[in-house]
């Protein structure tokens, strides 16, 4: 197997928070009382774990490629993967301000076309009533408080 | 009003099972919010009714479809399919409906029978023991992971880093928090395993959508003929007994259960030519094994609190959120729970019979609706699920940001429960590890001078021994190698 970039990154990665979770542990008080070890003890156990795990993974990664990779490479297709996490980031940033309704609508709509739907008006009706149907139920029968954002006018002072 | 709990669990479950691409664990997660709202006895009844609910439904698309529509029915795939082509997919229904019914029942009997003795047994751990029994209970799981057991063991430690996440449980120092308020409390099990399992999951399907030519041609007689039934029981019988011993060890559970049932029947068969191309056997003693494996891991937990798979710990999450510690002590402080418990296994057996038998053709119309509107709804649901568990939209985005993790995890070849576990039971062992020194005032000798404790790390180093040495870890690769 050729060497891959990608699993070098990984492996480094690896490599990489093992050291950041020494770097923090080392500030962790270490004082154990009657049992003798402390809050830091796991924490540095941990870490060395993990330094260990990813040194081994670039041994392997930069010796020609991780073991049991799995032979074929799945086809990776850009558009519905960009479409479904500019969906998910989208209502990662709506949610907060625009409320579970609009946020849930755009998220719905660009999941769908993500996966191959090209009617996107249609997309949107049902979103639509989804989400207000999901939200009220949500809210008035399970008591469950989703954010209203923009609409909170307009929903009452549902979410308070 | 359990009964009607126990339906909506089950039926629940058999949807998500038929449906291919969302699994019990994203299921269960998406109702853990809902549960809040009922009894204790009613939650967990109704979350543990969607798990063996989705191991009827999952053979249902892996028979008509060739498309396992949960993970354990894999294999059910091989032999159900071929059947259902030869026009023949009635009675493989039949037999696998059948079949998980006689094998749910002997892992009920199972548990009785078992459960009470253990429980009484384990009254007598401290905390040594607990810790030395889930350091072999990580070495099972990691042992029989698919595939390499560094990745299995890199998952692990990354899991244990986001367990240290939060509180000292001892001292109340804050660990890994970075002086976020967001953190304090720790990470939360349910964004972990949305992402993991669910948003990962559909991310997945993006890539090759799954085609689905529903095989629902001539589906009159449900019934298997007597020729069937004879050549079904032994496989049967093994599957249960197999299954259900599978299913009480850590990581094992039911996809494993139905691998090595489908392995077991090939090699004993006296005609294994006819495996693979529509045997019988190979449906009913998977299909067996995957429902006693289900039974079966509710033993730990049950008795010894510890989840032996992730399923279990997000049943074990539901349990503290009623705030009920599942435990030895559970079936003496509250045996009407415990009892219910088992009862609605059974009841719920029996419904998912009815369910799955003359309802098949209700399922069949629920795979015919396109995926271009159910996986945004399906993630919708994630979207939901994660916030109303805590209120939190930190939560929302941590669940997305698993989810991509995962996703590229898994395309990387990593499994992500041995990731769950180690997040869930991490802290537990921390926790146990430092009240065991704290009762032996720092002393290790704790862990190798009480027998049982000692026993459970010998065995882990066993374990741990004999996949580091080459000549067994071929063996094990090849088994790893059938099973995909």
């Amino acid at each position: 197997m050729a060497r891959s970039g990608a699993e070098i990154a990984l492996s480094v990665g690896v490599v990489a928070l093992g050291i950041g979770v020494a770097a923090v542990t080392a500030t962790l008080p270490s004082e154990g009382g009657y049992a003798g070890i402390g809050p830091n003890f796991i924490p540095a156990v941990v870490a060395a774990g993990i330094i260990l795990l990813g040194v081994w993974l670039s041994i392997e990664a930069f010796a020609g490629g991780w073991r049991d990779t799995p032979g074929h490479e799945p086809s990776f297709e850009k558009s519905p993967f960009l479409w479904v996490s500019a969906g998910l980031f989208a209502h990662m940033a709506l949610i907060g301000w625009a409320g579970f309704i609009i946020a849930g609508t755009v998220l719905f709509v660009c999941v769908a076309r993500g996966f191959g739907s090209r009617r996107i008006v249609r997309d949107l009706a049902i979103a639509l009533v989804l989400a207000l149907g999901i939200y009220l139920f949500f809210v008035h029968l399970l008591n469950v408080n989703l954010p209203a954002g923009w609409l909170s006018p307009v929903l009452g002072g549902a979410g308070i | 009003m359990n009964l009607l709990y126990c339906f909506i669990g089950v039926f629940i479950g058999t949807l998500v099972g038929v449906l291919p691409g969302i699994g019990p664990v994203a299921a269960m997660s998406l109702l853990l919010p809902v549960t809040f709202n009922v009894s204790p006895a009613g939650g967990i009844i109704m979350l543990a009714g969607i798990y063996y609910g989705s191991m009827y439904g999952g053979s249902t698309t892996a028979i008509l479809v060739n498309i396992p529509g949960e993970a354990a029915s894999v294999v059910t795939c091989i032999d159900g399919y071929q059947m259902a082509r030869q026009g023949r997919a009635g009675p493989a229904l039949g037999m696998s409906a059948m079949g998980s019914f006689i094998a749910g029942t002997v892992a009920i009997i199972g548990l009785m029978l078992l459960a009470p003795t253990l429980a009484r047994w384990a009254v007598k751990f401290g905390p040594a023991e607990y810790f030395s029994l889930m350091v072999l209970g990580l070495c099972v799981l990691t042992y029989l992971s698919h595939g390499s057991l560094l990745k299995a063991l890199t998952m692990a430690a990354l899991g244990l880093v986001l367990g240290l996440v939060g509180l000292d449980s001892i001292t109340g120092v804050p660990r890994l928090t970075f002086d976020k308020l967001e953190l304090i409390d720790g990470i939360g099990l349910v964004p972990i395993v949305m992402g993991l399992f669910g948003i990962a999951e559909i991310l997945s399907n993006l890539e090759q959508p799954p085609s689905r030519e529903v095989f629902a041609a001539r589906l009159r007689n449900l019934f298997p003929n007597r020729e069937d039934w004879k050549r079904s029981s032994g496989p049967l019988a093994r599957g249960s007994v197999l299954g259900f011993l599978i299913g009480i060890l850590p990581g094992g559970g039911a996809v494993i259960a139905s691998f090595l049932s489908y392995a077991l029947e090939k090699r004993v068969s006296r005609t294994p030519e006819r495996f693979g191309k529509g045997a019988i056997e190979g449906v009913a003693g998977p299909e067996a094994a995957n429902n006693a494996a289900a039974g079966g891991a509710f033993i730990p937990l049950l008795t010894l609190g510890i989840p032996p798979n992730v399923v279990m710990a997000l049943l074990l999450g539901a349990f503290i959120v009623h705030g009920l510690q599942p435990g030895p002590l559970l079936m003496t402080q509250s045996p009407g729970l415990f009892w219910g418990i088992v009862a609605s296994m059974y009841i719920g057996n029996l419904l998912l019979l009815v369910l799955n038998l003359p309802l098949i053709g209700m399922w069949v119309q629920v795979l015919k609706v396109p995926y271009r509107l159910l996986f945004p709804l399906i993630i919708l649901f994630c979207v939901i699920g994660v916030y109303s568990v805590s209120g939190a939209i930190f939560d929302v985005y941590l669940m997305i940001g698993f989810g991509v993790l995962g996703y590229l995890m898994r395309k990387f070849g990593y499994e992500p429960a041995p990731l769950v576990l180690a997040f869930v039971l991490g802290p537990m062992m921390e926790n146990n590890l430092r009240k065991a020194l704290i009762l032996s005032e720092g002393n290790f000798d704790i862990f190798v001078s009480r027998p049982i404790s000692l026993a459970c790390l010998a065995l882990a180093v066993l374990l741990l021994l004999s996949a580091l040495l080459p000549w067994l870890n071929v063996k094990r690769k090849e088994l790893a190698t059938d099973e995909s």
